[in-house]
């Protein structure tokens, strides 16, 4: 059973920040990820662009290096996603970020789907019914 | 940038290349491996092709090496950030959805009892630890 595990922006913040109150609760979520990695059980990270844009996630900036080495992948807000999230964003009301959000968690492939963020009930808006574990930090 | 960062950022770039085309290697692998994969491939469809699950296989384990060898410069430089047994196991409860996510306090208390027994214990062997305190109280 595979799993994607995706971020919001205050989990990116905490992930990417040795001094963030929550760092540390996040580097245990990546270091689960990398044990099962090792187990090769199919368990992936990601982040939608838009939640990148809003974190100020910048790939090219070395402030950024320790984030970037994890093996968080991009979401791109192609046109499919670009659609999703426009029709999420009017029917819940979510910011563009989340409503990109909510269209990663609508179309992921995975089986199950993780979301680590600091709004749960935005979360579970953009999901739309779509079931998700929620991981509240 | 320390030589280490290079080869990291290096593996991840080859890693995340669109570049799928296949060579012939001259690496060596044993023939029972060899065989064993082409009977899985054939009879238990674990894959498409030989190809493609030798190829996933060493792709996992090389995403899996690089993800460590980061958190591990990460632990060199920020020993504060490492964390604990108990701090493993109640990150995979929340990833996982797992019941007892939202009773951190008893992930703690049974990572405790288990390392005095297991020091080598598993996040997932904590949560078993966990699940079989709660059915025995039950």
């Amino acid at each position: 059973m595979s799993r994607i595990i995706l971020l919001d922006n205050e989990a990116v913040q905490a992930l990417g920040t040795p001094g963030h109150p929550k760092h540390r609760r996040l580097i245990a979520h990546a270091q689960v990820v990398a044990r099962r990695k090792a187990r090769t059980l199919p368990i992936s990270v990601a982040i939608p662009t838009a939640v990148r844009v809003e974190a100020g996630w910048d790939r090219t900036n070395s402030a950024w290096a320790f984030v970037n080495q994890l093996r968080i992948a991009d979401v791109p807000l192609g046109t499919k996603h670009a659609d999703a999230a426009a029709a999420i964003r009017k029917r819940t009301g979510v910011s563009v970020a989340d409503a990109h959000l909510g269209a990663a968690i609508q179309g992921a492939e995975s089986d199950h789907v993780t979301v680590i963020t600091s709004d749960p009930r935005d979360m579970r808006a953009a999901a739309e019914g779509r079931h998700i574990d929620v991981v509240t930090i | 940038m320390p030589a280490d960062d290079q080869v990291l950022d290096r593996i991840n770039e080859l890693l995340d290349s669109p570049d799928l085309e296949t060579t012939n290697t001259s690496m060596r692998i044993p023939n029972a491996l060899r065989e064993a994969a082409a009977l899985a491939v054939r009879e238990l469809g674990v894959a498409p092709s030989t190809t493609v699950l030798t190829s996933n296989a060493l792709r996992a384990a090389l995403e899996a090496v690089v993800m460590q060898a980061v958190l591990d410069r990460h632990y060199e430089r920020y020993p504060q950030t490492r964390p604990a047994l108990a701090d493993l196991a109640i990150a995979a409860a929340e990833l996982d959805g797992h019941p007892l996510a939202g009773q951190p306090e008893l992930i703690r208390r049974s990572a405790g009892e288990v390392q005095q027994r297991h020091p080598d214990a598993s996040p997932e062997d904590v949560l078993l630890w966990a699940e079989a305190l709660t059915s025995a109280a039950a």
